[in-house]
């Protein structure tokens, strides 16, 4: 009798990540075709209708663009952490805070100039982000709080600090009583670039950039990976543990933040509840696809951002757009199992096929016997 | 504040500590098997949406349940899958898993949107005991779902503190490369610990279209899984202080829409933002006390096992 079992390769497969992913998004795809042809609609006009919804022409490409920035930002909150072997669960939370704080600036800056006021309500996203993400920072680096837990349970805090906002003090006077926040002021909105792409896509990816040449080209961000692959080596090499984990959360909270202020100046005009609709853990995919690298965030970003406008597309064909949440979700498994497979090989080895034992263990004892 | 609305009160926080308890019941097993699944919201989607279409099309409220119970299992499975076969990483695969499950369900219950429920599960009507001023209406005449959920609270501690599946079961949490040693399959203790909690997942999120709010709506779990991951930590991973906890959480949820009712000037908003104040609260006490004496979550909680790195 022989029973396959998974075996450590020596060297992972060429191609790694960008292949994984493709080979996802093709499972993923796959997928989608059993679910809507088991709802009687037809995959390929579906497809279609996404992918010219998301990416058929400059108009529709400005629309992904900019929902790109939010999760690419998010990407890079959870990514920026990760370096350091941190989990920062709390995007979602820290772009709501973001969005909140921004929303407060428009509020006081109504008088202020444009420009003025547009940089104001993003330093407000950032400062607002921050303040979110110090909590955990500051509980994680002093006295060894999981941050996972925290950064997660402040979520569905910030989530209600939104709802009572736009439902009490914030609610705007003359929405016949409906809970909407006032829009903000015109000359507070982001400049456009084309079609609807607004200036946040070109902020966005010059944050992406100045993180990705911050973590892989300085010291600071040597130190980082450092701490992040063993604490005790960094605490040998003089690095400050505490200091450098409570300032990457906090970084990693603004720039969240900043995703929160620029989709009220960019695209949601008011606070609302769905600001942030997800785009917190969304992000974490995002970050988990591109390795916990800043540098590979955008590319994922923009992938995640056409399936979610091409999702969107489609209500119109009677078809809902949870068809591209599952797909974001399954693109992860898909490029998690490609990930594996990369590195390890299916093997057949002689075995009591009862026993249903520990496949990666039993790998290596091949390993070692050959 | 009345006699009636007062045991209305008492009743619900009974009825949303039970729908609480069974998926923070099933997170714990899992954790305690060394397995961190965040997709407990998408679990529990799952077992709503599931068990509401096996309603509508059966017209067996049990066989709802059943059927609902099984999809949190696989689902569940899923993460099991990726995390103890493959060892990836399990907040990324648990957090997927609650956007795949909120995802599917939608997908699989737009058509059910509003239509009124196939079956409910009615509530019990003990003999003698039902009728008992106070006590009755509040601890007697619930849904089945809250003795089940009481029979399964039971059952876990029994397992888990007092059989050698349970010991087992905890060495694979605390220690993996012991309970290896010791003969024991991580990776089937690790499997079926996942699949218990997805179970029991499942079984909550059937209890909101079964019984509290008998309709399908997307969305209807309404951010309870994470209300169930915070009990663990909040019940430091004992199935009776979970309980407790359970009811204290249960009651804040109870209590969000009656404020008005009592005369309470405060908002309900606010108010649900306690249980997550209450459970941070509780992890900076777990670190601080962590100095001096062993933390109460499992020691290997959230470490993919690979024996060749041992």
């Amino acid at each position: 009798m022989s029973r396959p079992v998974l075996v450590r390769r020596e060297q992972a497969l060429r191609g790694g990540q960008p292949l994984s992913f493709a080979i996802g998004l093709v499972v993923a795809l796959t997928i989608g075709i059993v679910l809507l042809l088991g709802a009687g609609h037809d995959p390929v006009a579906i497809y279609e209708r996404m992918f010219v919804a998301a990416l058929g022409d400059p108009d529709s490409w400005s629309v992904t663009l900019n929902r790109a920035v939010p999760l690419g930002l998010a990407g890079l909150a959870v990514a920026v952490a990760g370096s350091m072997g941190l989990w920062n669960i709390g995007a979602e939370g820290q772009i709501l805070a973001g969005a909140m704080m921004a929303a407060g600036v428009a509020r006081i800056g109504e008088g202020w100039p444009g420009p003025v006021l547009v940089t104001a309500i993003l330093v407000g996203g950032v400062v607002g982000g921050s303040l979110w993400a110090l909590g955990p920072a500051v509980a994680r680096s002093q006295i060894g709080v999981n941050e996972i837990l925290t950064t997660l349970m402040l979520n569905e805090v910030a989530l209600r600090l939104v709802q009572w906002l736009i439902h009490g003090p914030w609610k705007d006077p003359d929405s016949f009583n409906f809970p909407l926040a006032p829009m903000i002021p015109d000359h507070g909105r982001l400049p456009t670039l084309f079609g609807r792409a607004h200036v946040g896509v070109i902020v966005a990816l010059v944050v992406i950039a100045l993180f990705a040449v911050a973590v892989n080209r300085t010291a600071w961000g040597f130190e980082l990976r450092v701490a992040g692959s063993s604490g005790a080596t960094a605490r040998y090499a003089g690095i400050s543990l505490e200091r450098k984990t409570a300032t990457v959360l906090v970084m990693a909270g603004g720039v969240a933040g900043l995703a929160g202020g620029i989709e009220l100046a960019g695209t949601a005009d008011r606070l609302t509840e769905g600001i942030s609709n997800g785009f917190g853990y969304a992000g974490i995919i995002v970050a988990a696809l591109a390795l916990m690298r800043p540098s590979g965030v955008a590319a994922v970003a923009v992938l995640f951002g056409a399936v979610q406008i091409g999702g969107q597309s489609i209500q119109t064909m009677g078809v809902s757009s949870s068809v591209s949440t599952i797909l974001q979700a399954l693109i992860l498994f898909g490029a998690i199992g490609a990930g594996v497979l990369s590195r390890y090989q299916v093997r057949m080895v002689p075995g009591d096929p009862g026993d249903p034992g520990d496949p990666g263990g039993d790998g290596v004892q091949v390993g070692e016997a050959t | 504040m009345n006699e009636a609305s007062l045991i209305g009160l008492c009743a619900a926080t009974v009825s949303f500590g039970a729908l609480l308890y069974l998926a923070a019941l099933g997170e714990m097993v899992s954790e305690k098997a060394g397995i961190l699944n965040l997709g407990v919201e998408g679990m529990m989607a799952m077992g709503a949406v599931t068990g509401f279409m096996t309603a509508l099309e059966f017209g067996n409220p049990w066989l709802a349940l059943a059927v609902a119970v099984m999809a949190g299992a696989l689902t569940a499975l899923l993460h099991g899958w990726f995390t103890v076969v493959l060892g990836a990483e399990q907040v990324v695969s648990g957090l997927s898993l609650t956007i795949l499950g909120l995802g599917l369900a939608a997908y699989l219950g737009k058509n059910a949107v509003g239509r009124p429920p196939g079956a409910v599960l009615a509530p019990v009507d003990w003999p003698v005991l039902s009728d008992i001023r106070w006590l009755g209406p509040v601890l007697f005449q619930q849904s089945p779902m809250v003795y089940l959920s009481v029979l399964a609270g039971v059952v876990v501690w029994f397992v888990l503190s007092r059989t050698r599946t349970g010991l087992a079961l905890r060495a694979a949490g605390e220690s993996a490369s012991t309970a290896d040693a010791a003969g024991h399959s991580v990776v089937g203790l690790r499997l079926a610990a996942v699949a218990v909690g997805g179970g029991l997942a499942g079984a909550s999120g059937a209890y909101l279209p079964l019984s509290l709010t008998p309709q399908w709506a997307e969305g209807i779990t309404a951010g309870r899984g994470w209300i169930a991951v915070a009990l663990v930590i909040f019940g430091a991973w004992k199935p009776g202080r979970v309980a407790l906890g359970a009811l204290l959480f249960g009651g804040t949820l109870a209590l969000k829409t009656r404020l008005q009712t009592f005369g309470v000037d405060f908002s309900p908003i606010l108010l649900s933002m306690l249980p997550y104040l209450l459970t941070i609260g509780v992890l900076v006490v777990i670190s601080i006390r962590a100095r001096n004496r062993p933390s109460p979550a499992p020691a290997s909680l959230g470490i993919a096992y690979r024996r060749e790195e041992r």
